[in-house]
């Protein structure tokens, strides 16, 4: 089993938890997991902004077990990390993987039609929050998402 | 984590009830229980999301396929109950109308 590291409240600053773990749909619940204990320390944050935050993270993360998937036939095990942080004025999610670069143009998101049974993780995201950037550096793929906080 | 109680009623509806998050390691589960059903002839279905409490867009997925299984067969899927988490999902993503939420999982057939 690979490393997979959850800080506890103890690691440190208490607005931010952070997560590194190979970028497999199993996961998925571990992101759970640390957004949970994110809100267990903040407890301040509106049930609205819990729910398009981690609704927005979730379908990126989505997206990074994808496109790692899409990279694997060499065998090498592909992961992500990923920060979380809760200020008065916002929460914010940073991750970090080594998967296939992303080439959708962000501007082009849109919602697809009724029928579709794919393709509305990122416009969700994007319908979720406030902010969603994408950028590709020293190999890495980088999201970045804001979710301004509104008056509970 | 995610468990699946899946029922027959009387009248042969079937009803599915997701209890837990649905997301991308949880929904392939959902599709493989609708797809199950409808083969097995059962082609009205309700999906109980009372105890659904979160909700992506694979789960949306698994939802829309199987809704469009259960019409080819005749029949139709119903989504009764969804959790707040739940319902604005269906309404960020416009599909509100085409998985119209019912009051309850015994009337989700009534009109």
């Amino acid at each position: 089993m690979p490393e997979t590291t959850v800080p506890g409240p103890d690691a440190g600053d208490e607005n931010r938890v952070e997560l590194s773990a190979p970028a497999t749909p199993e996961m998925m619940h571990l992101v759970h997991a640390v957004l949970e204990q994110l809100w267990s320390q903040h407890e301040d944050v509106s049930m609205v902004d819990r729910m398009r935050f981690e609704m927005a993270v979730i379908e990126i993360l989505g997206n990074i077990v994808e496109h790692a998937y899409a990279m694997e036939s060499g065998g090498t095990e592909r992961r992500f990390d990923v920060r979380l942080t809760a200020t008065d004025a916002a929460l914010v999610a940073s991750f970090g993987d080594d998967g296939m670069p992303n080439t959708i143009d962000l501007s082009d998101v849109a919602m697809p039609d009724e029928e579709a049974e794919s393709g509305r993780g990122l416009a969700l995201a994007m319908a979720a929050v406030d902010d969603l950037t994408y950028d590709r550096s020293a190999g890495r793929n980088h999201w970045r998402l804001t979710c301004l906080r509104q008056p509970g | 984590m995610i468990e699946f109680a899946v029922d027959t009623t009387p009248e042969g509806i079937g009803v599915v009830t997701p209890k837990g998050r649905l997301n991308m390691s949880s929904a392939r589960g959902l599709k493989e229980i609708l797809d199950g059903l409808v083969s097995d002839g059962t082609s009205k279905i309700v999906v109980d999301l009372a105890e659904t409490t979160f909700l992506d867009s694979s789960g949306l997925g698994a939802l829309i396929a199987g809704l469009k299984a259960a019409r080819q067969s005749g029949g139709d899927l119903r989504v009764a109950r969804p959790t707040e988490a739940v319902l604005t999902v269906f309404k960020l993503t416009n599909l509100d109308r085409v998985l119209r939420p019912r009051d309850s999982v015994e009337g989700a057939f009534d009109a």
